[in-house]
C-alpha cells in the first residue's frame, strides 16, 4: 500500500452548542477500505460531510494526493474524485437508471448546430458502468422509482464512478439492505477496491467492518481516539474504544417477579399482516416478537395501539375488555408506543425536548387548560436526568440530538404517561452500542422494578433472546411459535421466522 | 414559539431584547414602523388618531379571520371559503330578517349558526374523508358563493334598524365598536395557541401528524374543531361586514381570503405549518392595511398602490427570511 490518497490533519468544527471534531484526523489510502466507527454524535457525519464538502472546518487541512486543498462546496468534492454515496436521496425516481448516473454530465452529441443529449451513447455507457460492477441484472432504461433499495445504491454507486470518483464514501450503505443485497454491495466494494478506488466506510455493525475494511478509525465525542489494522484488533477492544469503558454487559436483563396478565389479545384480525392474534403479556414481563420483516409484527402493535384498528377480536388490559380505536384511547388506556420510524412516528423532530417529553400527558403538566411551562420544564429535566438524555437544554431541538439521544426522548414521553403496557418496536435500531445498553438496562429496570409489561419488537436476534422472558414469532401475520427465554435458541426461533422448509440461517451478531 | 427554538441557557435582558427584535415579529414591527414613519411625512392626514381609528374599522374583518386561518396554517391546511362564508352568512342573515320575517336578533344567530355549519361541514370533509384542505375548500369557496347568490336572487336587503349598526359604524369610549371586538378576540386567541394544549397540538400537526397522532392527540377532532372555528370568524366577520356598509350583497367578502392569506404568511406563518403566530398575523393585517389606506392618502393611484403593496410583502418576506436563515445557521 502507498501513502495517504487523502489525508485531514487538526480538523476541529463548532456548531452552536456542540464541538462537534476536536483536532481530529483521518486519512484513507489507495485502494483501501477504511471503516470510520463511533458512537452517534462521535462526529462521524460531520467529518464525511467535511470530505465531501458540505462543511468546512473551523480549523485544520485536507490534503488530497499530497497537496493541500480546500473544498467549498460538494460540487468541488466531486471535482476532485471525491463522491458520497446516499440512501436515495441523490436520484431521481421518475427518471430512468442511465439518466440517474449521467445526470449533469450526460454524453452530448451535435445535430443542426444544437448539443443535445446522445441517448444511445448514454445507455451504453451506463451499461458498461454497470458491466464494470459485475451488475448485469439492471434494466438502464427502467424508472429508478421501480427499483428496489438495493438496486438503487448500485446505480448510486454506478453514478460515482461516472464522475471518476477516487474515493467514495458510505455511510451505513446497509442500513436498508435486505442480506442478499448486503452480499452484493460487499462484493462491488471488493471489486472497486481491487481497482484502487479508496473507500470510507461508515457503518454501526462491527462485523461488516471484520469482513470488509483494512484499517479502522474510532472517533469519540469529536476525539479521534485511534486507527487499527482490522487483523490486528478485535470487537472487544473497538467497543471499548467506542465508549470509552468496557461494556461488560450488553444485555443487562434483571430476574423480574411475573405479575397479572396486563395485555390480553385475543383473536386480533385485521388481515393481511394481522390474523388471528392471540397472547397475553404480563406485569413485569418482557415479551419479546420475533419475525422476518413484513411478518406483521409492527402492524399487530399498530392494532393493539389503535393505529389500525382490530376488524374483530378483543383486548383485555388488567382483565378488562376494552375497545381501542385510535392512539388517544390506547393512551387513555395506558398503553405506550415506541414506534420502529423514530423520526416520523415517534417524535416531533422540530420540537424541543420539553415539547415532545409532555406530549403524551399534556394534561398532567396544564393548568386547567394552560400548559405550565415549569412543569413542563421539570418533566423534561427529569427526563434528561433519568434517561441520561445528552443535551444542553430541554429546550434543544430534538433534530439535534443523536439516534440515541432521540430514542430516549421518545422513551421518556412514554415514561410520563406511566403506562401498564408498553410497546417497543425496534427500540435499539441504528442506535450506538452505549446508548443501546442503556435503554436496555432501562427496560430491565422497568420491568423488574415498577412491573411494567413490555412487548419488544426485534430483528435483531441476539437482542430478542437476551432481553424477553418469553418469545413469540410471527410469519405472514400470524403468530407460528412461542418459546421460553430457556427453550430459545438462535436457530429454533430463525427457523419458526423462515418457516419449516427454509433452513434456518444464523443471523450474523450485530451491534 | 419562536422563543424556545433557540439555547436559552442564561438569558440576560439584552439576549431576550435581542431575541424578540431579530423574531419573525419583530421584524415585520419594524418595518411597519418605517413605513407608516415615510407616509406620515407624505401627507398630514394619514398619521391622525381619526384616520387610524377608521382603519382600524376597516381590517376588523380581515383581523377576524386571521385568527382562525393562522390556526388552520399552522396544522398545514388552508381555507379558502372563508370570503365566501362571510357572503353566505349576510345573505342568510339579511334574506331570513327581510324574506323569511325572523327578528333580526335572530337573523343574525341564524347567520352565524350557517356560517358556522359552513366551516364544520368542511372540516368535516377534510378529516373523514381525507379531501385536501386546499381542494375541500377551493370547492366549498365557489359553493357556499353559489348558495348565496342563490338564495340571494341578486336582490340586497336594507333598511335595517338603527341599533345594528352599533357594531359596524359605532363607537365605544371613542373606539370603533369592531376594534374591541378584535383586540379583545386577538389577546384571547394569541395566549389560546400560545399557552394551552390546543395551541401545543396545533403546532404538533403541522410539524408532523403522524407523530402527533402517534402520541395520543386527536388530531381529528382538532381539525374538525379550527375549520368549524374559522366558519365561525368569517360569519362573524359577515355580520360586521353588513353592520358597516348598511346592506346585504351576495358578492360581499369576495377575495378576502387573499387579504387574509397574506396577511398571515406575512406574518411569519410557514405555508408548510409548523409555526406561526397570532401577533405576527395582526401585524401582517396591520401593515397591509395602513399600507393601503396611507398610499391613497398620498395620492397613489390605487393601480400603483398594488404594486407597491405587493412589493412590500416581497420585501418583508425576503428580509425575514434572510434573517431567519442568519439565525438558524449551523442548525
Amino acid at each position: 500500500m502507498t501513502d495517504a490518497l487523502l489525508e485531514l490533519r487538526g480538523i476541529d468544527k463548532r456548531f452552536p452548542g456542540v464541538h462537534a471534531l476536536k483536532d481530529a484526523r483521518f486519512d484513507v489510502r489507495r485502494g483501501e477500505v477504511h471503516a470510520l466507527i463511533g458512537e452517534n454524535g462521535a462526529g462521524k457525519s460531520t467529518l464525511i460531510k467535511i470530505v465531501s464538502g458540505v462543511y468546512q472546518p473551523d480549523k485544520g487541512e485536507l490534503q488530497l494526493d499530497g497537496r493541500r486543498i480546500e473544498l467549498s462546496n460538494p460540487r468541488e468534492a466531486h471535482l476532485a474524485g471525491i463522491a458520497t454515496i446516499y440512501q436515495e436521496l441523490g436520484l431521481y425516481p421518475e427518471l430512468s437508471v442511465a439518466e440517474n448516473i449521467f445526470m449533469g454530465h450526460a454524453p452530448k452529441i451535435k445535430r443542426l448546430g444544437f448539443d443535445i443529449i446522445d441517448w444511445e451513447a448514454m445507455e451504453r455507457s451506463a451499461e458498461a458502468l454497470l458491466a464494470e460492477l459485475n451488475i448485469d441484472n439492471l434494466d438502464v432504461g427502467l424508472k429508478v422509482g421501480a427499483l428496489n433499495v438495493g438496486n438503487r445504491q448500485r446505480v448510486e454507486i454506478a453514478k460515482a464512478l461516472s464522475l471518476d470518483a477516487q474515493i467514495l464514501i458510505m455511510d451505513e450503505p446497509t442500513a436498508a439492505l435486505t442480506e442478499s443485497d448486503v452480499e452484493q454491495l460487499f462484493s462491488i466494494v471488493r471489486l472497486l477496491r481491487e481497482r484502487g478506488v479508496s473507500i470510507i466506510y461508515i457503518s454501526h455493525r462491527l462485523n461488516e467492518v471484520f469482513e470488509l475494511a483494512d484499517r479502522v478509525t474510532v472517533l469519540r465525542d469529536g476525539e479521534y481516539i485511534g486507527t487499527h489494522d482490522v487483523s490486528n484488533t478485535n470487537e472487544t477492544e473497538l467497543i471499548s474504544m467506542m465508549v470509552g469503558r468496557t461494556i461488560e454487559n450488553l444485555f443487562p436483563k434483571q430476574a423480574a417477579k411475573i405479575g397479572d396478565v396486563v395485555l390480553e389479545a385475543r383473536n386480533l384480525q385485521r388481515p393481511p399482516l394481522t390474523r388471528d392474534i392471540s397472547f397475553t403479556v404480563r406485569a413485569g414481563e418482557i415479551v419479546g416478537l420475533a419475525g422476518l420483516v413484513g411478518s406483521g409484527r409492527s402492524e399487530t402493535a399498530q392494532v393493539i395501539f389503535g393505529v389500525l384498528p382490530a376488524e374483530s377480536g378483543e383486548i383485555l388490559l388488567n382483565g378488562e375488555a376494552v375497545k381501542i380505536t385510535r392512539p388517544s384511547e390506547a393512551v387513555d388506556y395506558g398503553i405506550g408506543y415506541v414506534p420502529e420510524d423514530r423520526g416520523h412516528q415517534g417524535l416531533i423532530r422540530e420540537m424541543t425536548i420539553r415539547e415532545n417529553t409532555s406530549m403524551a400527558v399534556l394534561e398532567s403538566v396544564s393548568n386547567r387548560s394552560f400548559i405550565s411551562r415549569a412543569k413542563e420544564r421539570a418533566l423534561a429535566n427529569d427526563a434528561i436526568r433519568q434517561l441520561s438524555i445528552r443535551a444542553i437544554s430541554p429546550d434543544q431541538v430534538t433534530n439535534k440530538l443523536s439516534g440515541g439521544n432521540q430514542q430516549k426522548v421518545v422513551v421518556s414521553k412514554w415514561l410520563a404517561s406511566n403506562p401498564k403496557l408498553l410497546i417497543m418496536d425496534e427500540p435499539t435500531r441504528g442506535i450506538d452500542v452505549g446508548a443501546k445498553a442503556e435503554i436496555h438496562r432501562l427496560m430491565s429496570r422497568l420491568a423488574a422494578e415498577d412491573g411494567l409489561a413490555i412487548l419488544m419488537i426485534s430483528s435483531e436476534l441476539p437482542e430478542i433472546l437476551a432481553m424477553s422472558d418469553r418469545i413469540l414469532v410471527m410469519r405472514e401475520g400470524r403468530l407460528v411459535a412461542e418459546f421460553t427465554r430457556e427453550q430459545a435458541t438462535q436457530e429454533i426461533i430463525a427457523h419458526a421466522m423462515m418457516g419449516a422448509s427454509a433452513t434456518a440461517k444464523s443471523v450474523g451478531a450485530t451491534l | 414559539m419562536q422563543e424556545t427554538r433557540t439555547d436559552p441557557r442564561n438569558p440576560t435582558v439584552h439576549d431576550k431584547l435581542r431575541r424578540l427584535l431579530i423574531s419573525q415579529e419583530g421584524v415585520l414591527f419594524l418595518i411597519m414602523l418605517v413605513s407608516v414613519l415615510f407616509l406620515a411625512t407624505r401627507t398630514d392626514k394619514f398619521l391622525t388618531v381619526d384616520n387610524l381609528l377608521q382603519q382600524g374599522r376597516f381590517m376588523a374583518e380581515v383581523g377576524l379571520i386571521a385568527i382562525p386561518m393562522t390556526y388552520i396554517i399552522i396544522t398545514g391546511g388552508i381555507d379558502l371559503s372563508v370570503g365566501s362564508i362571510l357572503g353566505l352568512t349576510a345573505i342568510v342573515l339579511g334574506w331570513t330578517w327581510q324574506e323569511l320575517g325572523f327578528p333580526l336578533e335572530l337573523a343574525i344567530i341564524t347567520g352565524i349558526t350557517s356560517g358556522t355549519i359552513a366551516g364544520f361541514v368542511n372540516g368535516l370533509f377534510i378529516v373523514r374523508v381525507g379531501v385536501p384542505p386546499l381542494i375541500m375548500t377551493l370547492a366549498t369557496l365557489a359553493l357556499y358563493r353559489g348558495l348565496a347568490e342563490g338564495i340571494s336572487e341578486a336582490r340586497s336587503a336594507r333598511g335595517y334598524p338603527e341599533w345594528f349598526f352599533q357594531l359596524g359604524q359605532g363607537e365605544l369610549l371613542g373606539i370603533p365598536t369592531q376594534l374591541w371586538l378584535l383586540i379583545i378576540a386577538v389577546i384571547i386567541f394569541a395566549i389560546v395557541l400560545a399557552r394551552t394544549r390546543l395551541g401545543r397540538a396545533l403546532y404538533a400537526i403541522g410539524n408532523n401528524e403522524t407523530g402527533a397522532r402517534f402520541s395520543g392527540l386527536t388530531v381529528n377532532r382538532h381539525l374538525l374543531f379550527i375549520y368549524t372555528f374559522s366558519g365561525f370568524m368569517s360569519a362573524v366577520a359577515g355580520y360586521i361586514f353588513v353592520s358597516r356598509v348598511s346592506t346585504t350583497r351576495s358578492d360581499m367578502g369576495t377575495g378576502i381570503e387573499l387579504d387574509v392569506i397574506a396577511a398571515v404568511v406575512l406574518g411569519g406563518t410557514s405555508i408548510f405549518g409548523g409555526t406561526g403566530s397570532i401577533p405576527g398575523a395582526i401585524i401582517g393585517v396591520v401593515l397591509i392595511q395602513l399600507l393601503k389606506n396611507g398610499l391613497v392618502l398620498t395620492g397613489v393611484t390605487s393601480d400603483a398602490t398594488i404594486v407597491v403593496i405587493g412589493s412590500v410583502l416581497i420585501f418583508a418576506i425576503l428580509v425575514n427570511n434572510f434573517i431567519q436563515s442568519r439565525r438558524n445557521e449551523g442548525d
